[in-house]
């Protein structure tokens, strides 16, 4: 875990403190109460609120604004992915705490109310992934093939679910260049569900023999598109190549006020530099790139609306146009 | 001698099913089984029944309707040849007929009045050259040369509407007419000034009682009737008008029936300035907020017609970003040359001009695609300047993005472009003496679909097409 930055006021090193107490996740992924960091995020920006000495709603809303900005920047230091998750998080949990309490003129009052609903909303979101469980797994029957991409805690979830009561197999994609792929492969083998691990460029070649294809997200967009982790987009124009349906699991507070119109237009994310290897020899040197080829890696992807089918949230199954519906009742 | 060809046409099957029916109900009630007949009451000595006509079999029913039909027919082409002049001696003393509005009017008043749309209920388009059968439904262009009284001001009346007209009203009418106003904002504004003009003029009729709601007085002697004068007399009303209109009899209803008068005056002419600014005037600069942190150097935007919301777009993006603009016009209206005007003027961005048939030649260059709206359905769909589907369409591989307020959103759907357009002019498309088998179609709007939409660009933010329902909801609650 990374030291706070030197200069930091006593308040604001408290949300950084109780934020790494929330993370119980590291790198374990064989721990299935881990918390998301977005989840861990709004535990640390109720303790915000209680902590407050603000006399109104605006001052109450800075300082929110203020934490979640310090958790956003603590983040991306950290090179931790999945900063539209968390900024999205930070977001909602402001705006459903602090929804207006026209009714209520003492402000001692609001804030109980506002510790409420935060801590409802928290509890919402670690609730989520058990929710979208319980929704998707029914979409996977007896006999069928499933093909993943990346690692996500909800999409394991949903599956280890499934396998609970069906009996299916499991392609997963290897993952470069974190190799999340082949790391999560021990864990559904573990769970019993008899998976097979192929090459990223191999996805157009067994697309035929999948039934369907589940993934996660890292953000879900306002037209019902999502950002997820590069090579989710090939995967799905693949998928409606074949006619095969995309299946997206992904919580509600991962709706982003995001409308990319291509794939340029994401928020810039941190670079990360590749290594090549030839591993089918047994030298395993690295090979040695001349400094004027430029090496060009985006961590993630855009994937349009048009190419996923269904997604699954705790707000339930819908459809990609719905997810503007839904940002438009909880943003007004 | 019965002319009325509607209800002689269905005249022989009323009759026959009156027989039927007469005769069944005397032997059966409901269940079906048969009662005794009850014994008839006494008729009043002066009912006169007439007799009963022949029931017919259904071969001589058909030729009876076939005799009539063809009759009808001739009626009508005999009434297309003359058409335009005096009426003829047999349509003068014929009760209104469907179809004989305008000419029967044309008797009884001195001055030609304007003429009303002509409504057929059988339309045969191959009797009547001029009209074209599917677009029958539209109200026919009305060139305000053939009727220059009643709109250059010499008369201060309308003939469709009974009550006196404010002069501001009826200057706001001639200008829609004439075409001096005729895009949507610039449209709505006027309207709205105008009609706010006009009750602040208002003097209401001494009311010694105290009985009269001043409210019902503004809606029905003023603003209703100067409506119906804009939209019957002068030009059809757009989408953004008639929300523009509901959104003005609901602030007329909100008022105080107790307010004095004057507070009240104030109050409203306070919520009409209100609207205009929110809803026309800082929405656009919303959505030049919001589209512009969608421009990036060096694009190259393509944009069609002049929209005053793609014209705020353009000009906020310019003051940070570099980029060139493509302006792609259309006849007849050619709109886009005031534009083009504008953003060399005032804002000197790198422009190119095109007309409509270069589209696909510079499209391999185009990066972003900005159109204008004149109503978006609840489908999503845009109701555009005719030809902002065409360049929806060949723009598929690049992002299009309709800028539009939301007052403008109509809950309507429409499936295509003809249920609901305007025609226009048809000298502007093809001048000169058009033959007997030429028409000319002249449309103002075209539909595109939402699927060619990438997302709608409103004060609110940007949104997929699918959402524009909820999102008029959203702002129109009492709607």
């Amino acid at each position: 875990m990374a030291e706070a930055a030197p200069s930091l006021t006593t308040e604001e090193s408290l949300v950084l403190a109780d934020l790494k107490k929330n993370l119980t996740h590291g790198t374990n992924l064989n721990d299935k109460n881990a918390v998301a960091m977005p989840v861990a995020a709004m535990n640390a920006l109720l303790g915000v609120v209680q902590r407050s000495s603000a006399n109104t709603m605006m001052g109450l809303q800075d300082e929110l604004k203020e934490a979640s900005q310090e958790i956003l920047d603590w983040n991306s230091r950290e090179g931790n992915r999945s900063n539209i998750a968390l900024a999205s998080g930070c977001e909602l949990f402001l705006r459903y705490s602090t929804r207006t309490f026209l009714e209520l003129t003492e402000f001692k009052e609001c804030r109980a109310a506002i510790l409420e609903r935060g801590q409802r909303f928290a509890g919402i979101s670690l609730a989520a992934r058990d929710k979208i469980a319980r929704a998707g797994h029914g979409f996977i029957r007896d006999g069928q093939i499933v093909l993943t991409h990346g690692w996500s805690r909800v999409v394991a979830a949903l599956l280890l679910k499934a396998a609970e009561t069906k009996h299916f197999s499991l392609y997963i994609l290897e993952g470069r260049p974190d190799a999340s792929g082949a790391k999560a492969a021990e864990y559904y083998s573990k769970a019993g569900i008899p998976t097979t691990v192929i090459l990223d460029s191999a996805m157009g070649y067994v697309m035929e023999s999948v039934d369907s294809v589940f993934i996660g997200a890292e953000g879900v967009v306002e037209n019902g598109g999502i950002v997820n982790k590069i090579g989710t987009y090939a995967l799905s124009i693949c998928a409606r190549a074949h006619d095969k349906p995309v299946y997206v699991a992904a919580e509600s507070y991962k709706f982003a006020r995001l409308y990319p119109l291509n794939q340029k237009d994401l928020p810039p994310t941190k670079s990360v530099s590749l290594k090549f290897i030839d591993t089918t020899t047994e030298d395993n040197t690295f090979i040695k790139m001349p400094p004027e080829i430029k090496v060009d890696h985006s961590p993630g992807d855009y994937t349009p609306a048009k190419f996923i089918t269904l997604l699954f949230t705790d707000l339930g199954v819908l459809t990609p146009s719905a997810v503007s519906d839904e940002l438009i009742r909880l943003y007004q | 001698k019965d002319t009325h060809a509607f209800s002689s046409w269905n005249k022989p099957i009323v009759q026959v099913l009156c027989i039927a029916t007469m005769e069944e109900s005397s032997t059966l009630d409901v269940s079906g089984s048969p009662v005794e007949k009850k014994t008839k009451k006494e008729k009043p000595s002066n009912l006169v029944i007439p007799p009963k006509k022949p029931k017919l079999t259904k071969a001589e029913r058909r030729a009876q309707q076939e005799h009539q039909r063809a009759a009808k027919a001739q009626r009508q082409t005999q009434q297309a040849n003359t058409s335009g002049g005096k009426a003829q001696g047999q349509e003068e003393n014929s009760p209104s007929t469907v179809s004989n509005n305008s000419q029967g009017q044309n008797q009884a008043s001195a001055t030609a009045p304007i003429p009303k749309a002509d409504v057929k209920t059988v339309t045969d388009g191959k009797n009547d050259p001029k009209e074209i059968s599917v677009l029958s439904h539209l109200p026919p262009f009305r060139d305000p040369k053939d009727y220059p009284d009643q709109l250059l001001g010499v008369q201060l009346q309308s003939f469709s509407v009974k009550e006196k007209l404010h002069p501001e009203i009826l200057k706001t009418g001639r200008a829609y007419a004439t075409g001096k106003l005729c895009h949507g904002n610039p449209r709505c504004r006027a309207m709205l000034k105008s009609m706010d003009a006009a009750i602040q003029d208002h003097v209401p009729d001494d009311d010694v009682d105290n009985k009269k709601d001043y409210r019902h007085e503004w809606l029905n002697k003023v603003l209703k009737p100067s409506f119906q004068f804009f939209t019957e007399d002068c030009r059809p009303h757009s989408v953004g008008m008639g929300n523009a209109f509901t959104f003005l009899k609901s602030a007329i209803g909100a008022l105080d029936r107790d307010m004095e008068l004057q507070k009240a005056k104030g109050l409203l002419s306070e919520s009409i300035d209100a609207y205009i600014q929110e809803r026309i005037d800082y929405a656009d600069l919303a959505i030049a907020k919001h589209a512009s942190e969608k421009i990036v150097d060096g694009d190259v935007i393509l944009t069609y017609g002049n929209s005053e919301a793609v014209r705020a777009v353009l000009v906020e993006a310019a003051k940070t970003k570099q980029f060139r603009v493509i302006v792609c016009d259309a006849r007849p209206l050619l709109t886009g040359k005031d534009l083009l005007l504008e953003l060399r003027q005032s804002n000197n961005l790198d422009c190119t001009y095109i007309y409509l048939n270069a589209l696909s030649f510079v499209m391999k260059d185009v990066t972003k695609v900005f159109l204008g709206a004149d109503a978006l359905m609840s489908d999503g769909s845009v109701f555009g300047l005719l030809g902002t589907a065409c360049v929806a369409l060949a723009a598929q591989s690049v992002p299009v993005l309709v800028c539009s307020e939301t007052y403008k959103i109509s809950n309507r759907v429409q499936l295509e472009a003809i249920t609901n357009n305007e025609l226009g002019n048809p000298a502007h498309v093809l001048e000169g003496p058009l033959g007997d088998n030429l028409r000319v179609i002249a449309l103002t709007y075209d539909l595109t679909p939402a699927s060619f939409v990438s997302g709608i660009i409103t004060e609110m933010g940007i949104l997929p097409p699918t959402s524009v329902a909820v999102l008029s909801m959203e702002m129109n609650p009492q709607q």
